[in-house]
């Protein structure tokens, strides 16, 4: 029984996809409902980057009303302890849903996924196009929430019932907490459409020599992340639906017996410990989803600018497996507080230690791959080590709160804000900012500004650990998290001055953004045209035109004959071999 | 376009046969949920059972995963029924403690 | 030279084959059924959830819904030899027959709808909500039923869709229209179908969307990949049925 035929199937499936998006006509066909994989790309990276300034500015304006709460703010007025939990779940679910999760994976895997396998688009264009523009309708709605009557929702970006469950709990719970859930279900579906893209994609469109172990680990990382994707938004669709039902139609799905303002509802039997478990099967994959793509891209740098070969290819895949596969494990080390079983929470714990191995594996590796190498210190270099900086600076805290002994008392304290911020906040971030210095030429075709962008790297560097380092302190001195009144409570009154530093801190690091977004539209503009590979990279999309025509190869298909990352190959012409030049030797 | 019944290697015959044992499990699980025959978790579990044989019949069968190569049968139905293990593992302990400890 | 085509077309080996060994639509509608199966497995995992932590579960269905209900996954079962029977056909190039097979498999598709629609009728009548019932004080009965076979509805009428698209394709759209406006002048205005059947609108527009945006003939591969999403429908329901139905009958 011959499946090869199969093979002969997938590239006629795939001609017909192509034909149906030739040449891209006008301008609406050819930059708002684009087929094309890199335009599409580019569009998520806008969307993330107007999330990710509204999300500052609500941070600015919860860091500001923390120090200052009787403050009169132009515009947004003086901010009532409930604006501050309003505040607290937009910034929450832009960051976690609109930045980190559209920029690395919609954004660059979108662009270089399918550049970096050598195929000429994702496997169904108009999936891709019909993804980017659900999740585009997905932030529309939850912007939404901010003007209708009420304002947006209270209950923080895990929608904790019975908070979120009940209308009548609190100012925002009534219809900015339903386009809030809304908002998520369309993103949810948006997530799915793409993640079975990606998939497709990688299994059937890799260039003649392009096997698995051949991929770049950027491709292996958003490979991965789709997986992930795939299997978590389908439940946390489901989550999300009898959310609403409790809300809309008196269901009680997450909801006991309740008194609401001394108001006892309707509903009897349901359990809120429901939703944790559900929200967090899908919420620690998420977290993985954000951090997979940042550790790809710091692998491709690392390896680019130290002028090695990445330490331990095969190590790196099968520990971001091992990372993937563990990561479905783990939900309820955020559950060690809500009353779940403590037997489950010992198994909780133990798998939670466990992830440490692969995520230690990695960390030593990118080590490996700096140590004597001949290291060029451009701005994505510098972003990538800070990568490492804040992944290893994050992770630290990770298997103390893994422990149910120790996170009874720092859960839901800064300690835990500080831990994520670090780890899933900046360190996704900086691979953000690292996949943009890095990748801008072949996009733009011009280069960024390194004096501009090496003053952003530090900067942002050092307030980035300025703002969130102290938070564990904070945490163990028992501040609470999502907890609006510091100056009104008595034990919290010697933290202040930690806290207004940290408030000093977020104004320069914010501040400190203005400088890329300048760099960014300067250089887009009026940057120095860049050459084809100027990073003398390896991998495919550096052998293309800057910036790569509609198909990417300009009709042909290129042939790949090694491995990613071949730099200071012995023997060869050049300090590095690119995976399309005739094979060399024994290497790989 | 390539000879797919080929490939399958299935018959009308085949197909027939699968429906007529998917209607027969109907109709055992009717009969044993209708007589009562067994006690309610155990009953549970016979009723299980019989669905993941008839969800198996359809997947393989009807749905043609038998005939797919041995890397797609296998890491898809390993992905989703690993997820339902670890939901089963986990959940339901919980929804046990809140008649056990809670407050109903 | 200059186009796609031209690549793909010249060099039919400049790919690596298919890590799942087959055409990319086929990969595509698995790993989408792979993640609606985890979006129908939470609702089930929640439904006995919320069963095991209520132990006053009702078991009201008597005789008749079980009947029904039997009825129902009959019609399901056999639309999926009937589906099965059109991909037969397609792959043997015969489309007269994959146009009747798909029809058969819409009728009995169709037949389970009606059959639970009557169902959900006649257990509103009895005063079951979403947040109440008549037979025990355990809220969520209605709420778990309601949602589940909802769900469960709302793919079935996508799939007839889905099926009609492929079996007629223009054709298929004034045959919708149709049956939505009998189904919204027919269905009394205080009945939940009369709101429900403008699915069949919602999707008349897509499908017309579709069917002008990209017309063609669909092919063997079309019909076997809808055939995916089709007998995935009845399999949910192999799960539905036991849990919801069987494991509540009345004693
Ligand atoms: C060795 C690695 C890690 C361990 C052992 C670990 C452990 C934990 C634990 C136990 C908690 C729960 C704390 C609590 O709520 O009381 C937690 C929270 C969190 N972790 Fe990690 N973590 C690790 C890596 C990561 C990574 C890589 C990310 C993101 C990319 C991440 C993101 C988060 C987030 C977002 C939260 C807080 C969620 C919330 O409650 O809102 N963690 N982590
Ligand atoms: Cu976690």
């Amino acid at each position: 029984m011959d499946r090869r035929a199969g093979g002969g199937e997938t590239i006629m499936a795939t001609s017909e996809v192509v034909h149906a998006h030739a040449g891209p006509q006008g301008f609406i066909r050819k930059y708002i409902f684009s087929l094309d994989h890199k335009v599409i790309g580019i569009q998520y990276f806008f969307l993330a980057l107007t999330a990710v300034w509204v999300g500052m500015f609500l941070s600015l304006l919860m860091r500001i009303h923390l120090i200052w709460p009787q403050v009169n703010l132009p515009i947004v007025g003086h901010i009532q302890p409930e604006t501050y939990l309003s505040l607290l779940t937009m910034h929450g679910t832009i960051m976690v849903f609109f930045v980190l999760t559209t920029a690395p994976q919609g954004g660059f895997g979108n662009y270089f996924l399918p550049i970096q396998i050598g195929a000429p688009d994702m496997a169904f264009p108009v999936l891709n196009m019909l993804s980017f523009w659900t999740t585009f309708v997905a932030f529309v709605v939850m912007l939404a929430a901010f003007f209708v009557t009420g304002g947006a929702p209270l209950h923080g970006w895990t929608g904790y019932p019975p908070l979120s469950a009940v209308q009548s709990t609190g100012p925002g719970e009534g219809l900015g907490a339903d386009l809030w859930i809304t908002s998520i279900a369309i993103f949810c579906a948006a997530s799915l459409m793409g993640a079975l893209n990606f998939i497709t994609t990688t299994l059937d469109l890799r260039a003649k020599g392009m096997t698995l172990m051949r991929m770049p680990l950027t491709v292996w990382s958003w490979f991965i992340t789709a997986i992930l994707g795939l299997l978590a938004f389908g439940v946390l669709l489901s989550a999300g639906i009898l959310l609403l039902m409790d809300r809309n139609l008196g269901t009680s799905f997450f909801v006991p017996v309740i008194v609401v303002n001394g108001q006892l509802m309707g509903h009897k039997g349901g359990s809120p410990l429901l939703w944790q478990h559900l929200f967090w099967f899908f919420g620690h994959p998420e977290v993985y989803i954000a951090i997979l793509p940042g550790m790809g891209v710091t692998s491709q740098i690392l390896s680019t600018f130290a002028r090695k070969p990445i330490f331990g290819y095969r190590a790196m895949v099968y520990a971001m497996l091992g990372i993937g596969f563990l990561g479905f494990m783990v939900w309820g080390h955020h559950m060690f507080m809500s009353g779940m079983s403590p037997y489950s929470a010992f198994a909780f714990s133990l798998l939670t230690m466990a992830i440490g191995v692969p995520s230690a594996i990695k960390t030593f590796n990118w080590l490996g791959t700096l140590y004597k190498g001949r290291i060029r210190f451009y701005t994505p270099m510098l972003f990538a080590v800070g990568f490492v900086s804040l992944f290893v600076s994050g992770g630290l805290s990770g298997p103390f709160l893994a422990q149910p002994t120790l996170d009874i008392p720092l859960h839901d304290t800064y300690f835990v804000v500080g831990h994520f911020h670090l780890i899933m906040g900046v360190a996704a971030i900086f691979g953000i900012f690292a996949a943009t210095y890095y990748w801008f030429p072949k996009m733009f075709g011009r280069m960024m500004n390194e004096g501009l962008g090496k003053a952003h790297f530090w900067l942002t560097f050092i307030g980035t650990y300025a703002i969130f380092m102290p938070m564990h302190y904070l945490g163990m001195a028992g501040h609470p998290r999502r907890y609006s009144q510091l100056t009104e409570v008595a034990y919290l009154h010697n933290l202040i001055p930690l806290q207004t530093f940290m408030t000093y801190a977020a104004f320069i690091t914010i501040g400190a953004q203005f400088i890329f977004v300048i760099n960014l539209f300067w250089s887009m503009l009026k940057g120095p045209k860049a050459a084809d590979n100027p990073w003398d990279a390896t991998t495919v999309e550096w052998t293309t035109a800057t910036p790569p025509p509609h198909d990417n190869f300009g009709g042909q298909t290129p042939v790949i004959h090694n491995g990613p990352y071949e730099y200071g190959v012995p023997g060869a012409a050049r300090d590095f071999v690119m995976q399309t030049d005739p094979a060399v030797g024994a290497a790989h | 376009m390539h000879d797919v019944s080929a490939v399958h290697g299935e018959s009308k015959g085949t197909y027939l046969w699968v429906w007529g044992a998917l209607l027969l499990l109907t109709a055992v699980e009717v009969v044993l949920a209708y007589k009562q025959v067994l006690q309610p978790v155990r009953m549970l579990e016979v009723l299980l059972v019989l669905s993941v044989v008839k969800a198996g019949l359809i997947t393989m069968y009807f749905m043609h995963l038998k005939s797919e190569i041995p890397r797609m049968r296998w890491l898809l139905t390993i992905s989703v029924t690993g997820c339902f293990a670890l939901m089963w593992i986990f959940f339901f302990r919980d929804a046990d403690r809140i008649l056990t400890l809670g407050v109903k | 030279m200059a186009t796609v085509q031209h690549a793909v077309h010249d060099t039919h080996g400049a790919f690596e084959p298919s890590l799942f060994g087959t055409y990319s639509k086929k990969v595509g509608m698995w790993l989408f059924l792979a993640s609606d199966s985890l979006t129908f497995g939470a609702l089930l995992f929640a439904y006995s959830y919320g069963r095991i932590s209520n132990p006053a579960w009702p078991t009201p269905f008597g005789k008749e819904s079980i009947a029904n209900a039997t009825i129902m996954t009959a019609c399901l079962l056999s639309s999926s030899l009937t589906m099965v029977l059109a991909v037969m056909a397609a792959n043997r190039g015969d489309k007269p027959w994959v146009r009747n097979w798909l029809l058969a498999t819409m009728f009995f598709g169709a037949a389970f709808t009606v059959l639970h629609a009557q169902e959900w009728t006649r257990l509103i009548a009895d005063k079951m909500t979403p947040s109440g019932n008549p037979w025990s004080a355990v809220p969520l009965f209605g709420g778990t039923f309601f949602t589940l076979t909802g769900m469960h509805m709302l793919h079935v009428t996508i799939g007839v869709i889905y099926l009609g698209v492929i079996a007629l394709r223009k054709k298929f759209l004034p045959v919708l229209l149709v049956l939505w406006a009998l189904g919204f002048f027919l269905t009394p205005a205080d009945s939940v179908f009369h709101y429900g059947i403008h699915v069949l609108l919602v999707g008349a527009v897509i499908s017309a969307i579709v069917l002008f945006l990209k017309p063609k003939d669909y092919d063997a591969n079309d019909v076997e990949v809808s055939g995916l999403y089709w007998h995935f429908v009845d399999l949910v329901w192999m799960f539905i049925f036991p849990l919801v139905y069987l494991m509540s009958t009345k004693v």
